[in-house]
């Protein structure tokens, strides 16, 4: 189990840093630590490891307080985003190398670092230099050599972020069997929200230096805590409203009829709405609720959806759909209306 | 252009190749180029007690240079890379760089003053002279591998090894100079092609039982002029055995970071 008690930690001459940070991994949990560049995510991986120690609060691994241990006594394995494979040595010496160093003898150390590299499809390369893998096939090496060692938890640090986009989502899958395997606590940290949330139980959003919100990937979606949540994780249709009235807002695109349960009248609030929810209506359509006529602005063909940006009112409604006619029209179910607090760090 | 370059090589091939044929030249006196063939100047060095006594104290001081450079030089490189203070990485860099800006003959003086002196009689000694030619070639060893230690991240691997659970001494061992092997020996070739060719310091503080080659190198031209030659040849030789093989492995460095 991976647990930041309280954590604090500033840089020493800057403002960034980490504030107040409590988050609990529990074994076989996967946690993705999301947020923009800046926001202390990989300062929390950091202080996890070892690399930082922690100004105040106590970083806690399997109930034993290691605050002030060094990173080679936490018994972590660690896949960092440059996959630090030891360039003088094979695919093998590598992944054995952390039993080296724990004084396993030659002839086990061989043994159990190939079949490490079986177990991430690598067996057949043993015996290849980091130089002679492409940047996936050195990916599987590193994921190979954090957990030969059956550390206590897994840090994965921007694993995925030097591949191409078909092999990011193997590789996606490949962590999150060879992790559930293993059984062990995992904290992911990314700037690829969509990568979070694929393949996380729990995600962490970061900002300023503070845990903003953490919660299951769908929760997180749909009920983010705060207009720049909201913004950050998926795309999102955020119009500043105000409530009118029991179950009416007003915003620029017009007045929507939705849930206000909590919001008196004139209560300033951001209306959210996802694309996908979004219902596109054919140029007759009549009789919907929340039902508005608009210009089309932007029509993005994406493959499998288009993504449509409809001028309405004062504003404009981005919708996702898999239909491929012509759009006069859409309709915003009520439920599918989010009213969140403003939040001052959006943009 | 091409005639300038081609007066360039000629400028500066034509006293090696001058010194060259003069080395096998048996006379040569108010001629443009030396007369006969011989290989006896080479024989007369050989046999040259005083010149013998130089060149293996030559030898010995690049050795010692050399590994005080090792043991001296990479804990020095290591530390500056390592400080996690900008300021103090500054300072470090700007002392260890400080030998190349001051003139050798401020050097040389400073040696004379501080060791002619009662409390630390050692000038003219064997270590001495080592001890100026570490400060001297220190920078470039220093140098050269603070390069490569930030070129190839290497507080990146170190890093890596200590999640892995490596000690200090066991990323040393494992990680560090297995990774720097390569620069180290770059950067000792050009060390010792440095000390070889030491003239300017070596004459001012070496003993007369201490003399390296190239201050013995000076009475030659006294001399023959096929004898000058040919001792002048013998120090270029093993200066340029010494700077090539320097420039290959520093190449093998780069190519195999690059790779």
């Amino acid at each position: 189990m991976l647990n930041l008690e309280q954590v604090s930690f500033q840089y020493p001459g800057a403002k960034a840093g980490v504030s107040d940070v409590t988050l609990k991994v529990e074994p076989g949990e996967l946690v993705a630590v999301i947020g923009a560049s800046g926001s202390g995510k990989t300062t929390l991986l950091n202080l996890l490891a070892g690399f930082l120690m922690p100004d105040t609060g106590r970083v806690v691994i399997d109930d034993k307080d290691v605050s002030a241990m060094p990173p080679e006594r936490r018994d972590l394995g660690i896949v960092f985003q440059s996959y630090g494979l030891f360039p003088h040595m094979r695919a093998w010496e590598n992944v054995a190398y952390p039993l080296k160093v724990r004084g396993v003898a030659l002839a086990e150390r061989r043994t159990r670092a190939i079949e490490a590299l079986e177990r991430v499809g690598m067996g057949n390369r043993s015996d290849n230099g980091p130089r002679e893998l492409s940047g996936g096939q050195q990916q599987r090496v590193a994921l190979a050599r954090a957990l030969v060692f059956e550390p206590r938890g897994l840090l994965l640090d921007e694993p995925l972020s030097a591949l191409d986009a078909n092999l990011r989502v193997e590789m996606r899958d490949e962590i999150l069997r060879v992790q559930r395997a293993a059984g062990i606590a995992a904290l992911l940290v990314t700037h690829d929200q969509e990568e979070a949330l694929s393949i996380a139980d729990r995600v962490a959003v970061m900002r300023d230096g503070r845990l903003v919100q953490i919660a299951p990937p769908r929760e997180l979606y749909d009920n983010p805590a705060d207009e720049a949540i909201a913004r950050f994780v998926g795309e999102a249709n955020l119009w500043p409203s105000r409530v009118v009235g029991e179950g009416s807002i007003e915003t620029p695109v017009g007045r929507l009829a939705c849930d206000t349960k909590g919001h008196a009248t004139g209560t300033k609030t951001i209306a959210l709405v996802r694309p996908e929810n979004v219902i596109p209506l054919g140029p007759d359509a009549t009789g919907q609720v929340n039902a508005f006529a608009g210009e089309v602005m932007a029509d993005r063909f994406l493959g499998s959806t288009r993504r449509i940006d409809l001028a309405v009112g004062e504003g404009t409604i981005r919708l996702e759909t898999r239909i491929r006619d012509a759009i006069g029209g859409v309709a915003i179910p009520p439920d599918a209306i989010r009213l969140l607090s403003p939040s001052q760090q959006a943009n | 252009m091409l005639l300038v370059t081609v007066f360039y090589l000629i400028f500066l091939a034509a006293p090696i190749l001058l010194l060259l044929m003069g080395s096998f030249g048996e006379t040569w006196s108010n001629t443009l180029l030396p007369q006969g063939f011989t290989g006896r100047w080479y024989a007369d060095i050989a046999a040259d007690p005083s010149f013998r006594r130089a060149f293996i104290t030559s030898l010995q001081v690049v050795a010692a240079t050399c590994a005080l450079n090792v043991i001296v030089g990479l804990p020095l490189a290591y530390a500056i890379h390592s400080a996690a203070n900008r300021g103090v990485r500054f300072a470090a860099r700007l002392a260890a760089l400080m030998p190349v800006a001051a003139p050798e003959l401020v050097l040389a003086f400073g040696f004379i003053l501080v060791f002619s002196s009662d409390t630390l009689p050692w000038l003219g000694s064997f270590w001495l002279l080592v001890a100026a030619h570490l400060v001297l070639t220190l920078p470039y060893s220093v140098t050269t591998l603070l390069a490569d230690m930030e070129q190839m991240r290497l507080a990146d691997y170190e890093g890596v090894a200590a999640s892995l659970g490596a000690s200090f001494s066991q990323r040393a061992r494992d990680i560090i100079v297995p990774l720097l092997g390569a620069s180290l020996t770059s950067s000792l070739l050009t060390v010792a092609a440095l000390s070889i060719g030491e003239f300017q310091i070596s004459n001012l503080i070496s003993g007369f039982l201490s003399r390296p080659y190239p201050v013995v190198l000076l009475q030659a031209f006294y001399g023959a002029t096929g004898f000058a030659c040919a001792a002048t040849v013998v120090l270029l030789v093993l200066a340029t055995v010494a700077s090539i093989a320097s420039s290959l492995t520093a190449r093998a460095t780069a190519g195999g970071r690059t790779a």
